[in-house]
């Protein structure tokens, strides 16, 4: 177990080392700073002293050397139009994201087993094929039609829940904010989760203990539940983790659209100001999670399923 | 040899029993009745046609499951009517989608429109459309009324066309205009082509990057196989959205950008696909045939191991179309994909709704979302029943 951790280890490592170059590459395709900064009526003296407070005069190997080191003490440089640091600033909107995404994802995870099951020990019946034609909507819908459409049903038309806003308005908490953007966020969660579900299970109903299991007169509820559901979870497992660290990282259009202040929002203002570093700061932030996420759902993956280790 | 003694021994003791025995061994051994000619003649076409008849292909069998998908078979014709759309825009659509008549701002769905159609003086080609309330002929001149009431006139030989049906026209917007009086339908049907063109191509990017680093991981294994999945992981870790805004921003805004963009960021999926049906048939017989053969690692590739991981590949292939229309959605709706005037449905509904919140002009917002609803769904409906279709587990 322990050789596993390390091994999984220095391969997150590498992969966040390859997610930095890649950054370090794509940001020297940008614009130049140097004028970004200062707009179009920069002299050229402020300029070349802006480039070189900046490092930007040095040749490439020795500006990724130093993006390097940088990255590994944790500095993502400051952002152009707060002059915060970029770290700082995604921190403090961490918190919300976080909010957004695990509840979103727990009750993605809930809802996607239970109709999954359902739909797997009833194949084919009125159940399945309605919603199972429910999830290909689900995944077909991009994000931000989901949550304009949303907006426009149960905010305009309705008017049953508000539009945009965050859940903490003058230190009192109001639940209701959270409602709308976490239902619509889970919504391609769900699709997905109940298809995986149905599938595996789909799968592992028709294997050969499960036949044992009926064979030998199991009560049903006990084939469905412990033979069946526990072996088809894995697939399961993997989704979910998946999903969840990508919506950790992944939820700009449901932030921007209602107006919650997270790290997707902070994005697309960010993008909206060619606030490079920190769109640069999100981009390492999002798959430093992203890798974390994994590793330890990797590790509490060998953990449960022995066969991970030697794959 | 004992079996003979008995019988002799059988026969010799009951000499009566003799004929009994011989008339029931003969009827058992005997052949069935004779058929008629007929019945042997059928017979015989019969098996012919069973021999004559050359065995289908793979790819005939999963036409023949897809056919009788109906969810599928929707899909499809649904993705097809989309095309023909795009294809067609110019000749479908019933105005120009770059036309503005700003008295016609945000018009509600259905609204026919008056209009004097004047010639333009800068290019003769084109007309300009004046929005009126009534008009009557005097004189070589039309007067006619102003939306806002003033009385106008112009002379018949500024107007386009010679008759009356030429230059006075009540059209009908059918699903209302947007903020500056264009027709919301028109500017539909060309954003269907920006949608299913950038789709297309990115896809068929992605799908480059992604059969070739596959095969070569998934073939070759040991340490390339190592450093591409490396290369996989590291872009599989990056969010797509921001790794795709990140390069279209890199590489300017516009049609070929967000190409290129999709398509550089989208390839993970079917990388992975690939190499995982090449560790898989590399270990069958008709490819360590090629090896006897002394066939070229590429020949191997693209004539032996490709041709029968297809199925996989387009299924692949379709879920990450419909993935791209998403993307392109997304980064238009972000302002950041193919660039205004050309409509896109992204970005028609990131300037309708702004009015969701007063509560007016939902089809602004409404109309497009559909159209991306529909064309994804289509889509993935298809690509759903293909995936079926080439599911081996599955019965004939």
């Amino acid at each position: 177990m322990l050789a596993f951790s390390i091994r999984r280890l220095i391969y997150s490592v590498l992969v966040i080392f390859g997610v930095v170059t890649v950054v370090f590459f794509i940001m020297n395709l940008l614009p130049d700073p140097a004028r970004m900064m200062q707009g179009q009526r920069a002299d050229l003296a402020t300029q070349q002293a802006i480039r070189h407070e900046l490092g930007l005069d040095l040749p490439a190997w020795q500006r990724y050397v130093r993006f390097l080191g940088d990255v590994a003490h944790g500095d993502l440089g400051r952002s152009f139009t707060s002059n915060r640091p970029v770290l700082e600033s995604i921190w403090e909107r961490f918190g919300a994201t976080a909010t957004l995404a695990i509840s979103s994802m727990i009750i993605a995870s809930i809802v996607g087993v239970g109709i999954g099951v359902l739909s797997a020990i009833r194949s084919y019946s009125l159940f399945d094929n309605a919603s199972m034609l429910v999830a290909l909507v689900g995944i077909s819908v991009p994000a931000f039609v989901m949550g304009l459409l949303a907006m426009l049903v149960f905010g305009s038309w309705l008017d049953w829940l508000p539009v945009s806003g965050y859940m903490w308005e003058g230190g009192e908490l109001h639940l209701e904010y959270l409602v709308l953007p976490m239902l619509v966020l889970a919504f391609r969660p769900v699709s997905i989760i109940a298809r995986v579900t149905r599938s595996s299970m789909l799968e592992v109903m028709s294997s050969d203990y499960v036949r044992t299991a009926k064979a030998k007169g199991a009560p049903w509820k006990s084939i469905v539940y412990k033979h069946a559901l526990r072996n088809a979870l894995n697939p399961v497992v993997t989704t979910v983790s998946a999903w969840l660290a990508g919506l950790l990282v992944g939820t700009y259009f449901i932030e921007y659209i209602f107006d919650w202040p997270g790290i997707g929002l902070q994005a697309v203002d960010a993008i909206s100001r060619s606030d490079f570093p920190l769109i640069q700061g999100t981009v390492i932030f999002s798959a430093l999670i992203f890798v974390v996420v994994n590793f330890i759902v990797d590790l509490i993956y060998a953990r449960l399923d022995p066969r991970v280790k030697l794959g | 040899m004992q079996e003979e003694t008995r019988d002799s021994m059988m026969i010799g003791n009951e000499p009566a029993a003799v004929e009994e025995v011989r008339e029931e061994l003969l009827a058992r051994a005997s052949v069935p009745p004779r058929l008629t000619k007929e019945e042997t003649d059928r017979r015989r076409a019969e098996n012919e046609l069973v021999l004559q008849a050359t065995p289908h292909s793979l790819w005939y069998y999963s036409w023949r499951r897809l056919k009788r998908n109906r969810l599928a078979m929707a899909g499809l014709v649904i993705t097809l009517i989309l095309i023909i759309v795009a294809v067609f825009a110019s000749e479908l659509a019933p105005f120009d989608p770059d036309m503005q008549v700003l008295e016609y701002s945000t018009e509600p769905i259905g609204f026919h429109g008056n209009v004097l159609l004047t010639k333009s003086q800068v290019d003769l080609s084109q007309t300009i459309p004046i929005p009126i309330g009534e008009y009557r002929i005097q004189n070589n001149r039309v007067i006619y009324t102003t939306d806002d009431g003033r009385d106008k006139s112009i002379a018949l030989s500024l107007l386009a066309g010679n008759r009356e049906s030429d230059w006075h026209k009540t059209p009908i917007y059918y699903f209302g205009t947007d903020r500056y009086g264009r027709d919301v339908l028109s500017r539909l049907m060309y954003g269907a082509r920006v949608s299913l063109t950038v789709a297309f191509f990115a896809e068929l990017c992605s799908l480059v990057i992604g059969v070739l680093l596959g095969s070569i991981a998934g073939f070759y294994r040991g340490w390339v196989d190592d450093g591409i999945m490396w290369f996989t992981n590291v872009v599989w870790s990056i969010p797509s959205l921001l790794l795709i805004i990140a390069f279209s921003i890199a590489l300017g805004l516009g049609m070929w950008q967000t190409i290129v963009a999709i398509g550089i960021t989208e390839w993970v999926d079917m990388a992975r696909i690939v190499r995982g049906q090449f560790f898989a048939l590399r270990e069958t017989e008709y490819v360590e045939a090629t090896k006897a053969l002394g066939l070229k690692n590429m020949r191997t590739i693209f004539r032996h191991i490709l041709p029968n991981s297809l199925g996989p590949i387009i299924v692949i292939a379709t879920a990450g179309f419909a993935n791209a229309i998403i993307y392109e959605a997304s980064l238009s709706f972000l302002g950041l994909g193919v660039q205004p005037p050309t409509s896109t449905w992204g970005q028609m509904i990131h300037d309708g709704y702004g009015f969701i919140a007063a509560g007016s002009n939902w089809g602004l917002t409404l109309f497009p979302a559909l159209a991306i609803m529909l064309a994804v769904f289509a889509f993935n409906l298809f690509g759903d029943g293909l995936r079926d279709a080439f599911d081996p587990k599955l019965k004939r």
